[in-house]
């Protein structure tokens, strides 16, 4: 005889959990709030919660610093370009690993190398490539400019510093899409491509009015959470660039950061980062509602 | 099946009085664990709360044991008992004292043995420290020293202001920029340490004691001493004497430029210079090209000293006197970024974007003729790997030629950044332990040691210059006329913003001063900048304190520097 399990049992076998969860998630993130609110910094010589509050001066503050703007614009701008490129680069490598060939695992294998290394390490190892003497210049450069491209400083030129930061980037990330793409384009039903090649469908076709419609959930899967975590991009930025020259390839991780840590300005710091959070989430259910739900 | 067997029970009559008294078992049961669930939510809470406030009770102990130990020294004025001076063979007196000290904590069994001390310092000293761990096990090998490394400067600022938040205790000393002092102690982590220095003496009074006013305002902090000096870090300018003592080159110049060929006294003449050099296309031993100057315009930090010598130099004062208004946005600001643009052709582009040991290795390397750095440069370039070995020259930094009371002057000045500094943290357990380990390891005779092994800590007792014997040790890792200008540097040197808010201060200027050098900013653009985010960190901080410590600051700036502000009307 089996018998429901009472609602009070239920809850209270995951309340254990739900403490740690909550703990973990709503207590660091309602300090965070309340920081947004105080005027503090350990220089002060006081601690947080003895800090007075000034209400939304610090919000008013960000909107009106201007290196924050240039810190948003830089990012935002990185993250369409790296998840644009990235996106597509993934998904034609992933329609092109769908046909076997000799060697396809060893490929696969290799694509995906780039996922495995920490963003530190190749954040130095392209640092190193972009120097005027690296590979990128005496290699390949070289052999297109000849002797002239010996003289292209890429972190010197604000252009070029953020071109080389977004290479980082879709190196180490594309295989990242490729991943979920590839497994999802994957698992579209044969039968249904049969059909389609039965009735005459061309190649383009198939995958533009079948694959791709089959595998949007998991495309905007792909591309939320790598808009996310370009966003929050933070790595290349300090260690190739220093955001620099001057603040032109400073991100917002990398601003909040030196606020923060440098200036110890940490209320500051927590006001900025609840702008960009609720800016994020915002622009993240546009994205999703314009891509996906509007079309319903 | 559930569906079925519920549905039995529902119907069947003689089940009801059952059903009933299941039913307020189930009721009591549901009281039962409805409270036993508040129960454990609120202990839950209960617990995060009082992890939550658990630093707030670290805070309270530590006024209370400061309360203690005032009424110790006002009611009962006994005299710390001072360990006795037992002389240690070989050792001096300073590195005597640490030793018979800690020996003393060892068998009055405050310490036990094997007790470790951990210190937090930057890559670039771990030699310089290494060396002093190394010495140190000689005498008390029961006592560890464990080195905390981190990568760049930046990175000690972070973990230390870190630790002051989370009071953790890991770190028991940590080696610190004097800019940061004030910083740090206002966050609490640094320990005051007029007790030990009265206790133990680490020699700040005497020939040996560190240069003055250097070891005092980097280990002095609203008159209290709260660190040990590590290093003094004045700027020379250093260049290559072989391609400014050379016949041809002296020739060459002097028919291009209608001038002599020499150590320049001015910015406006080593531009001339640099620019010769550059335009001869040398290629150094390296085999890289030679340029005529490097001077910092990095991003990370460095940036601001070109600028702030030269905007010192011209007569600029940073803050106003009476009001605490940044003055940075003036005709001496705008001077320092013309001279900075006029040399920036002849620089490497690396300067601009590089980490501030690129400048190190392009001199060791003979690719820069002029450049200006700490004494560590030279102690790098006379080791026997260095390209420019014997072919360094040192002199003071370029200045600028000003007018007082109608009469024009070259006004030469010397930054003094940096300064490692040692300090002992408030949370740490052996915090005695881990000042004896400083003063041992800052001592006359362990202290040079130190120094001449490692990079990035430099000669800071005067001694050094002057006794014989120790200017010979000196003089092999410097050289003697580095000793010399070394000297005459320091008189004219001044100090970082030491004043609370000091690393937010420089950090903005340094990247201002990389904004304009890099093309991206107009100079006049970025001075209303600085001047405007410097108000900002004063109304921060008060502006009433910060005017009171940069008074303070601003008569430690040598007196030809002062001069110039009063015959400018920026001082009275």
């Amino acid at each position: 005889m089996s018998r429901e399990i009472p609602k009070s049992i239920k809850l209270l076998s995951t309340l254990p959990l739900n403490i740690v969860l909550n703990a973990v998630l709503i207590i660091p993130f309602a300090i965070m709030i309340y920081l947004a609110f105080l005027k503090w910094s350990p220089a002060m010589g006081i601690d947080w919660w003895m800090a007075a509050f000034i209400g939304i001066a610090n919000f008013i503050r960000a909107l009106g610093d201007v290196r924050f703007i240039n810190a948003l614009t830089n990012t935002a701008i990185y993250t369409v370009a790296v998840v644009s490129i990235e996106f597509f680069l993934g998904l034609l490598l992933a329609y092109l690993m769908l046909e076997e060939f000799i060697g396809r695992k060893a490929v696969l294998s290799l694509i995906i190398y780039p996922l495995m290394l920490p963003p530190v390490i190749v954040a130095s190892v392209f640092y190193l490539m972009f120097q005027p003497y690296g590979p990128v210049n005496n290699v390949f450069l070289r052999a297109i400019l000849g002797e002239d491209a010996l003289r292209i400083t890429w972190f010197l030129n604000p252009r070029l510093a953020f071109t080389a930061l977004i290479i980082a980037d879709i190196w180490q990330w594309t295989p990242f899409i490729f991943l979920i793409l590839y497994s999802a384009l994957s698992a579209v039903p044969k039968r249904l491509i049969e059909a389609a090649q039965v009735l005459g469908a061309s190649s383009f076709t198939i995958f533009w009015k079948i694959r791709l419609p089959l595998i949007k959930p998991l495309i905007i899967v792909a591309v939320v959470l790598r808009a996310l975590e370009a966003f929050k991009m933070f790595d290349y930025a300090y260690l190739m660039t220093g955001g620099g020259p001057g603040v032109s390839t400073e991100t917002v991780s990398l601003y909040i950061y030196r606020v923060s840590v440098l200036y110890t300005d940490i209320s500051y710091a927590a006001a900025m980062s609840l702008i960009v959070l609720v800016m994020l989430a915002i622009i993240i259910r546009l994205f999703i509602w314009y891509f996906f739900e509007r079309v319903k | 099946m559930v569906c079925c067997s519920e549905k039995n029970d529902k119907d069947d009559p003689t089940t009801e009085s059952q059903s009933s008294k299941q039913a307020s078992i189930d009721k009591t049961r549901r009281a039962f664990l409805i409270a036993l669930g508040t129960a454990a939510v609120g202990v839950g809470v209960g617990y995060a709360l009082g992890y939550l406030t658990k630093p707030a009770e670290v805070i309270r102990e530590t006024v209370e044991r400061t309360v203690t130990i005032t009424r110790t020294i006002t009611v009962t004025p006994t005299p710390v008992p001072t360990p006795t001076p037992t002389p240690i063979p070989g050792l001096s007196g300073a590195a005597s004292r640490a030793i018979a000290g800690v020996r003393d904590l060892l068998s009055r069994g405050v310490i036990a043995p094997g007790t470790t001390i951990r210190i937090l310092h930057v890559a670039g000293s771990r030699a310089n420290l290494e060396k002093a761990i190394e010495l140190w096990s000689k005498y008390v090998p029961e006592v560890k020293i464990e080195l905390i490394t981190l990568g760049t400067e930046p990175d000690v600022y972070t973990k230390a202001m870190s630790e002051a938040v989370t009071k953790t205790g890991a770190f028991d000393a940590i080696t610190i920029f004097s800019t940061w002092l004030g910083d740090i102690v206002e966050a609490g982590l640094a320990r005051t340490l007029d007790d030990f220095y009265t206790k133990y003496d680490p020699e700040y009074i005497g020939p040996c004691a560190p240069i003055e006013p250097l070891g005092s305002y980097v280990t002095m902090y609203k008159g209290r001493r709260y660190s040990l000096t590590l290093d003094s870090d004045v700027f020379t300018l250093s260049y290559r004497k072989d391609l400014l003592t050379s016949e041809t080159y002296r020739k060459e110049f002097e028919a291009q430029y209608r001038k002599p060929l020499k150590v320049p006294d001015t910015w406006e003449e080593l531009i001339d210079m640099a620019k010769f050099f550059t335009e001869l296309r040398l290629t150094a031993p390296s085999g890289g090209r030679v340029w005529g100057a490097y001077f910092y315009l990095e991003p990370a930090f460095a940036a601001y000293i070109t600028w702030f010598n030269i905007f010192v130099e011209a007569g600029g004062i940073p803050f106003d006197l009476e009001t605490m208004d940044p003055k940075v946005d003036s005709p001496e600001g705008r001077y320092a970024f013309d001279i900075i643009l006029r040399l920036k052709p002849y620089m490497p582009p690396e300067a601009i974007s590089a980490a501030w040991a690129d400048l190190y290795d392009k001199f060791v390397k003979g690719e820069t003729v002029f450049t200006a750095a700490w004494p560590s440069l030279t102690k790098e370039a006379m080791r026997p790997t260095s390209a420019v070995r014997g072919n360094v020259g040192t002199a003071l930094m370029p200045g600028v030629e000003v007018e007082i009371g109608g009469r024009k002057i070259i006004n030469k000045a010397a930054p003094n950044p940096v300064n490692w500094v040692g300090i002992i943290s408030n949370y740490s357990a052996n915090p005695e332990v881990a000042y004896l380990f400083l003063q041992f390891a800052t001592a006359p005779d362990i202290g040079l040691d130190m120094v001449l092994t490692g990079v990035i800590l430099d000669l800071f007792r005067a001694c050094w210059f002057t006794d014989p014997a120790y200017r010979a040790k000196s003089a092999e890792g410097y050289g003697e006329e580095f000793l010399d200008e070394y000297m005459e540097s320091i008189k004219i040197s001044y100090p970082d913003i030491l004043i609370r808010g000091g690393t937010e201060y420089l950090s903005k200027l340094t990247t201002e001063v990389n904004n304009v050098a890099a093309g991206l900013k107009d100079p006049e653009k970025a001075l209303s900048d600085i001047a405007a985010e410097w108000d900002s960190i004063t109304k921060k901080y008060g502006r009433d304190a910060q005017l009171e410590a940069w008074r303070a600051l601003a008569q430690l700036f040598p007196d030809n520097v002062k001069n110039v502000w009063r015959a400018k009307g920026y001082m009275k």
